[in-house]
């Protein structure tokens, strides 16, 4: 054999670099989860939809500021086809993202039994679960946060009494917005991860996913046309349930859109649902993944 | 590291009213240590007991120096954990599942990469690494989860069952490995039913039979002292199997006219030279014969 084709067998080295532990491992499965969820590494079908939705959530945003710089010397130059605060929630591409990405983290890991590796790792279920809601919840924000800034910026921009002037009579935005969508995303990765930790087959959570808003909010619509309103009854909408949040954040109050706002301590009620389904899914994933016994 | 590799104190484990590991106390010292048993003998269970990722219902286990109970996590870091069953996530590449499970046992990301790489090599994937895993066949997926076991060298890794379905040239081609694994200086444990595969690799032996360890040593050791004796004298074997039969020595004569004795306890080797001493036999062969982990699990194992 001659020199170039010399094969050389290099053996085993030891590990003498750096090694994390727990934080370092949480990190990395949270890196994992992002890469996953937005198709990074996998074939184009894992990338298309996730990125469709972005862009699909986008759009409101660049319509708003294109009409807004079109008709900024007219009459109508104060018209909006969104504000911030619809924007917060309103599209259905969020809940469409979130029932295809949740139970594509989720379901693999347990119907492929990867979980053994896992958790033969520095890691434990708890890690474990913080990891998939921060990874899923900071996907949400991105996707939330992204149009808002286009739309803020594009507004900005266009506005006829100048950058600055829009900024010091929209300053409140800048906290509203980031506050109302981590409520939201934290609502919907809380609830998204916990149906999704109930069954291996990911179209089975999907669907549950959707199903469980959707019902609700029909469910809720029908006992209030047949029992009339009631705050229970507006309650029971769990597709709601963040969009009062929403308006608590940004009016103080749930908007008069809502039956909810018609009753005394709607508010209270609503922050407490609220408080109470995300408590509740944190519980049914941190029982799913008490790998140990202890 | 001073102490043993491992160090059980009256391990015990119930679901239930299975007892799965029965009062387990062994000391483990560094090496290839083999861990046999019938199917539900409790390997699996002692694995997850190692692990942390069961609890004890009694006693103790070390890892490393490290009290499992109180520090799972950093018994963990110590382990590198080879399941039986299928495990990896077919959608992904051997290189991509191998540096991500070496950044979840904490390695940093470009090292993870690098090391994904040459433990790779080492199990001797070589362009298939890239492809994805749905496409790999058992042999492959077999190196594959070894791999993901040592990609953050850890002091000790589980094999659980390495040699499972795969064909005799995989077979040796893994037991290759899991030897020179010992030969890198990483112990491994080497849970199997298999008793062949432990007497080709391991120097050590650990025997479970319905959760209780019913034998534990050097394998070597094991195997030498299996009880069985050649005795070759002139003609009058008849006369000496006979003789001892009376001294309460289990003896025959095999085909090719030595005679095979049984012995129960090592007194009994002074009882055949005073046999053979007394009928006044000319002695031409006493040796011990050196059996096989099945002789010895056989004798052990109805007795616990």
């Amino acid at each position: 054999m001659t020199a170039a084709g010399t094969v050389y067998d290099r053996g085993y080295r030891p590990y003498d670099g750096p090694l994390g532990g727990r934080r370092a491992a949480v990190a990395a499965l949270y890196r994992a989860t992002l890469r996953r969820a937005l198709g990074f590494r996998r074939p184009w079908r894992q990338k298309f939809l996730p990125w469709l939705l972005l862009g699909i959530v986008t759009i409101p945003a660049a319509v708003n500021v294109g009409v807004a710089y079109v008709t900024r010397d007219t009459p109508i130059r104060d018209f909006e086809i969104i504000n911030y605060r619809v924007y917060v929630g309103v599209s259905s591409s969020l809940l469409l993202f979130v029932a295809l990405v949740a139970p594509d983290v989720l379901c693999p890991d347990r119907r492929q039994r990867v979980l053994s590796l896992i958790f033969a790792r520095p890691l434990s279920g708890a890690d474990y679960v913080l990891a998939k809601l921060a990874a899923i919840g900071s996907l949400l924000v991105a996707f939330s946060l992204l149009p808002q800034i286009v739309l803020y910026v594009g507004n900005m921009l266009v506005d006829q009494d100048g950058a600055l002037n829009y900024l010091t009579g929209h300053a409140d935005v800048l906290w509203k917005v980031p506050v109302a969508v981590v409520l939201l995303a934290l609502y919907y990765a809380s609830l998204g991860l916990a149906l999704s930790s109930l069954t291996t087959r990911r179209v089975v959570a999907g669907a549950s996913i959707l199903g469980l808003l959707l019902i609700s909010s029909a469910v809720a619509g029908i006992l209030g046309a047949s029992g009339g309103a009631s705050p229970a009854t507006a309650a029971v909408n769990l597709l709601a349930i963040p969009l009062y949040v929403r308006d608590i954040v940004f009016l103080g109050h749930i908007h008069t859109v809502f039956r909810l706002s018609e009753f005394g301590g709607g508010e209270a009620l609503a922050v407490g649902v609220y408080a109470g389904v995300v408590a509740a899914s944190i519980t049914v994933l941190l029982w799913r993944y008490r790998w140990s016994e202890a | 590291m001073a102490g043993p590799l491992l160090r059980a104190v009256g391990l015990t484990k119930r679901f239930g009213n299975v007892t799965a590991v029965d009062g387990l106390t062994v000391d483990v010292h560094p090496g290839r240590i083999g861990l046999v048993g019938a199917n539900g003998a409790g390997k699996t269970t002692f694995f997850r007991l190692l692990l942390g990722l069961t609890r004890p219902t009694g006693g103790r286990v070390e890892v490393a120096g490290v009290d499992v109970a109180h520090d799972p996590a950093g018994a963990r870091a110590r382990l590198g954990y080879m399941p039986e069953h299928e495990c990896l996530p077919t959608d992904q590449s051997a290189a991509d599942v191998v540096a991500t499970f070496g950044e979840l046992a904490g390695l940093p990301r470009s090292a993870a990469r690098q090391r994904a790489s040459e433990i790779l090599d080492l199990v001797g994937l070589d362009e298939a690494r890239f492809r994805p895993i749905d496409g790999y066949s058992t042999g492959m997926r077999q190196r594959t989860k070894l791999a993901q076991a040592l990609v953050a060298d850890p002091e000790l890794v589980l094999l659980d069952e390495p040699t499972a379905g795969l064909d005799p040239l995989g077979r040796d081609g893994m037991l290759d490995l899991v030897a020179r694994l010992g030969d890198f200086g990483i112990s491994v444990l080497l849970a199997t039913h298999l008793l062949d595969d432990v007497q080709q690799v391991c120097d050590q032996v650990m025997m479970l039979d319905a959760g209780r360890l019913v034998v534990s040593g050097q394998t070597q050791e094991l195997l030498e002292r299996s009880g069985v004796v050649l005795i070759e004298v002139d003609d009058r074997s008849d006369l000496l199997v006979a003789a001892l039969g009376q001294r309460g020595v289990h003896a025959r004569t095999t085909d090719d006219g030595a005679i095979e004795a049984s012995l129960t306890d090592d007194q009994q080797l002074d009882t055949i030279a005073e046999v053979i001493a007394d009928l006044g036999l000319p002695l031409h062969r006493l040796t011990t014969r050196v059996g096989s982990l099945d002789d010895v699990f056989l004798r052990r194992a109805p007795a616990a």
